[in-house]
């Protein structure tokens, strides 16, 4: 089991070694994300500030809460595209062949799927992702106190392992498919579209999926309201606890899926 | 004990037949029309410690596909296989820690960064511990002159350079297997000598069994002891290259200059091929007249000035099942 951990770990802290040599290589293409992304998540925060100056609130939400909210997704969304940007890369693995690759060597097609990649780019969401929210804690005044740091803690974390599972399925859908491009394309557009924004902004239905079935709303709108104290559901537990179990829940599921298009990828082929 | 075994292998694959048309391409998103293709028919064969084997026959006879079964990328429809007594399906990590596999059209390394730090990550991921690692990087650098290159980023490096460099990597962790996907192709002579001589030092020095696929005769020629000939998913031959050529092209050509213009006839044996101004060819079974024979009979008719008699090669042996391909596929 120690040897397991140790052999993994060795493999993982080369993969990191190499990703990061690998990014330093093409520096002006880093420095011209440090200059996008930015530019990106603060003209969507602007605009937000232009229509709750007009409108005073958003569906009851002001702009400090609205700040809250996006900078959380934010500070989830950065995380998740360091350590499990791979995820995104399956579909394209599998069409040219490189997928292969993982299943010459001797561990874990996950593990190496996943570590392979650390993407330094996500630290750079993560620059706008953390001056928006701590501006926002300061508005809403949010207490740093212990429990609530901790409950921090384990939402992003939860909030994490939501986003990395929901890409999982969907890099997944390749193994069938050959070509998961446009399901892709659209889980990001959705993504951001409803953990920047609150969820009840949207129909009922469009509250119900996100919330049952695709758990897309408790990355950021449910431990958000919690914070804010601004829960329209009541239920009997705290709302933010429930992010870190749900994610742990639809991760282990993703495993499921993968692991099953895995194997119908050895029995199929390309 | 055989190193691999291959028990009456099949692999299925199941495709949507497309036909032209929009009307007919929105009836088979509707109704897709599946149909069956047989990548790989029945194939048995074995391996033993320590042979080179090349594994041949034209575009989508199902080589890839049998490189893939083998290593534990795909599974079989039906039939079992055993690469060192281990099931590749069942038990894929143990199979691959004694494999080396290089795919000569795509690279493992990493392409942005120098040659040795992929090399570093093959010794983490295989657990080459570093003695081991060391000599078997010196015997690599020996054979493959790793060392004008090592420390250059794999983009930077010749296609020759770049394959020596996958060599190297799927020979590290000293595998007793080596599958080759076309190890030489787009590759010039020298480097495809460099290649070839590899695998023989290898073979030689380690013991390592290796199979090969390739369109590259001389490859063939120079490195395999046996050849199988696949076509259409069904081995054609399986036996050394000399007894295949044989076989498949008993054929002779027998090439004469004449000293003067004369009145060329055929004979009962052979046929005339060619008949060019004082060039004339005969084309003869050997298992029917022997090229002496056809020569004495010959000399008695025709001033004879010079003349050679041409051995198929391998090219021609194969030449022949493509033919019969072509047939066949006609016919159907």
């Amino acid at each position: 089991m120690f040897s397991v951990l140790r052999h993994y770990g060795s493999v993982a802290a080369c993969y990191l070694r190499l990703t990061f040599q690998q990014q330093l290589e093409y520096p002006l293409f880093l420095a011209s994300w440090i200059l996008m992304i930015p530019i990106q998540y603060f003209s969507g925060i602007y605009l937000l500030k232009v229509i709750t100056d007009h409108f005073h609130h958003l569906n009851g939400w002001a702009f400090p809460d609205l700040m809250f909210i996006f900078g959380l997704g934010l500070l989830s969304h950065g995380l998740m595209v360091v350590f499990f940007i791979n995820s995104w890369m399956i579909g394209r693995m599998v069409i040219d062949g490189t997928f292969d690759r993982l299943l010459l060597r001797p561990m874990n097609v996950f593990f190496q799927l996943i570590a392979s990649y650390f993407n330094f780019i996500g630290f750079i969401d993560l620059i706008p992702g953390t001056i928006i929210f701590l501006y926002a804690c300061s508005l809403v005044g949010f207490e740093w106190t212990l429990p609530n740091i901790l409950k921090l803690v384990l939402i992003l974390v939860g909030a994490v392992f939501i986003r990395a599972a929901l890409f999982v399925m969907i890099g997944s859908i390749a193994f069938w498919t050959k070509k998961n491009a446009a399901v892709h394309h659209f889980t990001l557009v959705i993504l951001e579209r409803t953990t920047m924004y609150p969820l009840n902004l949207y129909p009922y239905l469009i509250q119900v999926l996100f919330t049952f079935v695709i758990p897309i709303g408790f990355i950021s709108f449910y431990p958000a309201s919690a914070f804010l104290d601004r829960d329209r559901f009541v239920l009997p537990f705290d709302l933010a606890l429930l992010t870190p179990i749900i994610g742990f829940v639809f991760y282990y599921l993703s495993q499921l899926i993968f692991n099953w298009g895995l194997r119908k990828y050895e029995s199929a082929g390309t | 004990m055989s190193i691999i075994q291959v028990e009456r292998v099949v692999k299925d694959y199941i495709t949507v037949v497309k036909k032209p048309g929009v009307r007919a391409a929105l009836k088979s998103l509707l109704f897709p029309e599946k149909k069956t293709v047989r990548a790989v028919d029945d194939i048995s064969f074995t391996i033993e410690p320590g042979e080179i084997v090349g594994y041949i026959g034209p575009n989508g006879a199902g080589k890839s596909t049998m490189i893939k079964m083998l290593s534990g990328i795909l599974h079989p429809t039906s039939g079992h296989i055993r690469v060192c007594g281990i099931s590749p399906q069942q038990n894929r990590k143990a199979v691959v820690q004694n494999l080396g596999v290089v795919f000569g059209q795509r690279t493992q390394l990493y392409w942005d960064l120098q040659l040795r730090e992929s090399f570093e990550l093959l010794r983490r991921i295989y657990r080459v511990d570093q003695k081991t690692f060391r000599e078997n990087m010196e015997m690599l650098q020996a054979i493959l002159g790793l060392e004008d290159f090592i420390s250059r980023p794999v983009r930077q490096l010749s296609l020759g350079q770049r394959m020596r460099g996958d060599l190297a990597a799927a020979m590290l962790h000293s595998p007793s297997i080596l599958f080759l996907d076309e190890p030489t192709i787009g590759l010039d002579a020298e480097a495809k000598h460099a290649i070839r001589n590899f695998i023989k030092e290898i073979n030689k020095a380690k013991k390592v069994t290796v199979i090969l696929t390739t369109h590259d005769l001389d490859d063939i020629e120079e490195l395999c002891s046996r050849v199988i000939i696949v076509n259409r998913g069904k081995i054609v031959e399986d036996g050394p290259i000399g007894a295949i050529v044989n076989k498949l092209t008993p054929m002779r050509l027998l090439e004469i200059e004449l000293k003067e213009f004369a009145s060329v006839r055929p004979h009962p044996a052979a046929e005339i091929v060619r008949h060019d101004g004082l060039h004339v060819s005969y084309r003869f079974d050997k298992n029917q007249i022997s090229a002496s024979d056809l020569i004495a009979d010959l000399s008695k008719q025709l001033p004879i000035r010079d003349l050679s008699v041409k051995d198929p090669t391998i090219e021609d042996a194969i030449r022949e099942i493509y033919k019969e391909k072509e047939l066949v596929s006609r016919g159907a």
